[in-house]
């Protein structure tokens, strides 16, 4: 599934967040978005999964235009987990699941036999099986967490756009939800597009990196050409050292203020 | 593996507390045909409603306790409908068809119809949903700043509740000479009812009710947030309005025969979702069997309490209902994670 935003511009009432900015997105990667707070990744995120009407430009999902796509249509094949959900409290775990079905049934019917086959697929893809039958209120954060990747995963979609997906998490389930994201992407060929604020896990675990600084592009490319000492000084006004470390394929980020 | 065992146990938990709740209801039922100004036996009313002649206990039973104890039960069940899919619509376990000013929109229709336009009264349930979904669309669109916030929508609920509160008031002291019909209506009042209220009253409770079983999937949907669910593939507006305007339906076929009832919607909900859970497949009947509980008893110990007086059982609801609200206003956030 390839998406192709060009000269977009994205904004709240009168503000454009986002001015004449493309990107494009390849089928079957990994790809993260960084940027400072307020430069308007998220924006651009929500734009390309319509949950944000963009004022000007085109966004083409695999040649066909954004705006012609139906609400349901459009969820068969893209997945999304916003930075912002809930669910109440006493929701099942595979009954939360269970909602990933949503866009590909009619609003009456139930779940039929296939649903509930790809439901149980969806939980145990991310490891959410044995809570099946516990309530929301009981899973942890990082439980949580991959309870809804199941949910949205549950949509079949060919690419899964997540909105912070690390944030409130603490550092072991931070990682265990990139190995999850690595994980889909390799075994399931499911493409991945994520806003990313760790940029050490952004090295590590996308294809390509896209950098955006004031509602624009500042680069994009292969993990190791776009993290550089001169980016994170210009983007992030950060001096750092990229130090490449035996044994390890990705370089590490050192941070001078901290040293 | 054994996934469907969980599911049915809470299956059969759901159903024992319907067949509870029809008990108490059927209980309730009983004692309100009984009880009142004039006492009968159980025996009593037997022989009499089951006889041929027209005695003072078969009119008493059949033509004043009967259309009220049915209207009771519609009323109770639609309004606690109205108000559960309201919270589910707004995102806000307060929302209330009666305290948010959606009855109180009804209800200025409905009253502007009655004393303005006394030629139109049989189409008072309409203009009561006009006046209702207009009270709805005014709230919503208030609280909207690019989004919902919960405290905002009861915010603006109250002003909208308060604005019409007072043209009511205003409407009703320049028409103090045909004020009768009106007053009875704002305090929220069974008092009187006979079967053509009754006859109105089931048809568009009837619809609503109906209409409020279509809803379901969507209240649910609803409940995982704005993003998700469009994220689903789900239409939120329209899905919003489409529950808004069953739920302004509901409220208005209430208002337009019994007057305006709070907190029904309110409570009732909140004590179903205790338990059932907030799965709306569970909820929202439980809701209805609760409500028509809630309501008949509500209308019973108002017209028994004080003798030689009713008391018009919105104000019984109120006096219950005030309490409740600021309790759950206290509670929230603990209450059911919206």
């Amino acid at each position: 599934m390839d998406i192709k935003g060009q000269k977009l511009k994205i904004g709240y009432g009168g503000h454009p967040v986002v001015e004449n900015l493309s990107i494009s997105v390849r089928p079957g990667v990994i790809t993260s978005i960084i940027g400072p707070n307020g430069s308007g990744k998220s924006t651009v995120l929500k734009a390309l999964t319509r949950l944000l009407a963009y004022q000007s430009g085109t966004i083409c999902v695999n040649g066909k235009d954004l705006r012609k796509f139906a609400a349901k249509e459009f969820a068969k094949v893209v997945g999304v987990l916003p930075q912002m959900h809930s669910a109440p409290p006493d929701f099942m775990v595979k009954e939360l699941v269970g909602y990933g079905r949503v866009p590909h049934q009619k609003w009456y019917a139930k779940n039929d036999n296939e649903d509930r086959r790809i439901i149980e697929w969806a939980m145990k893809a991310t490891g959410v099986w044995e809570l099946r039958d516990k309530c929301i209120n009981e899973c942890s954060g990082g439980e949580c967490q991959r309870v809804w990747i199941a949910t949205v995963l549950a949509q079949q979609p060919e690419v899964l756009f997540l909105d912070e997906p690390t944030t409130y998490l603490d550092i072991s389930h931070q990682l265990e939800m990139m190995q999850l994201v690595k994980k889909l992407n390799k075994e399931n060929g499911i493409g991945v597009v994520m806003v990313l604020h760790d940029l050490s896990q952004a090295l590590e675990v996308s294809d390509w990196i896209v950098v955006i600084k004031d509602g624009e592009k500042y680069d994009e490319g292969a993990p190791e050409d776009v993290i550089t000492s001169k980016m994170m000084k210009d983007v992030y006004d950060v001096d750092c050292d990229i130090l490449h470390v035996p044994g390890r394929n990705k370089p590490l980020i050192a941070f001078r203020e901290l040293a | 593996m054994n996934p469907k065992r969980e599911t049915k146990v809470s299956a059969l938990r759901v159903g024992t507390i319907w067949l509870i709740l029809l008990a108490v209801l059927a209980v309730l039922a009983v004692l309100a045909i009984n009880v009142g100004s004039a006492k009968y036996s159980v025996y009593q009313i037997i022989t009499a409603v089951f006889s041929k002649e027209k005695s003072t206990v078969k009119i008493i039973v059949m033509n004043l306790r009967m259309p009220r104890l049915i209207l009771a039960c519609l009323i109770g069940a639609s309004l606690s409908s109205s108000g559960a899919i309201l919270q589910s619509v707004m995102r806000n376990p307060l929302a209330d068809p009666g305290t948010i000013g959606v009855s109180a929109g009804a209800g200025t229709a409905a009253t502007t119809i009655l004393l303005l336009f006394p030629h139109l009264t049989g189409s008072v349930p309409l203009f009561a949903f006009g006046g209702a979904a207009l009270a709805c669309f005014l709230i919503y669109s208030m609280a909207w700043k690019g989004g919902v916030d919960p405290v905002r929508i009861i915010l603006s609920g109250v002003a909208v509740n308060s604005v019409l509160g007072a043209y009511n008031a205003l409407l009703q002291m320049m028409h103090t000479d045909s004020l009768e019909g009106v007053l009875a209506f704002m305090n929220g009042s069974l008092s009187g009812r006979n079967w053509t209220h009754v006859r109105v009253c089931a048809v568009y409770a009837g619809v609503g009710i109906f209409l409020s079983l279509l809803c379901i999937k969507g209240a649910n949907i609803l409940q995982l947030g704005d993003e998700m669910a469009r994220s689903l593939g789900v239409n939120v507006n329209r899905t919003r309005v489409l529950l808004s305007a069953v739920s302004a339906f509901l409220a208005a076929a209430t208002v337009s025969v019994a007057g305006m009832i709070g907190f029904v919607g309110l409570v009732v909900p909140h004590i179903a979702r205790i338990l059932v859970g907030s799965d709306y497949k569970h909820m929202l009947p439980t809701s209805m069997l609760l409500g028509a509980d809630v309501l008949l008893l509500a209308d019973t110990i108002g017209r028994t309490a004080v003798k030689g007086m009713e008391i018009p059982v919105g104000i019984v609801m109120s006096v219950v209902g005030g309490p409740f609200f600021l309790y759950m206003l206290r509670k929230k956030g603990k209450v059911s994670g919206y």
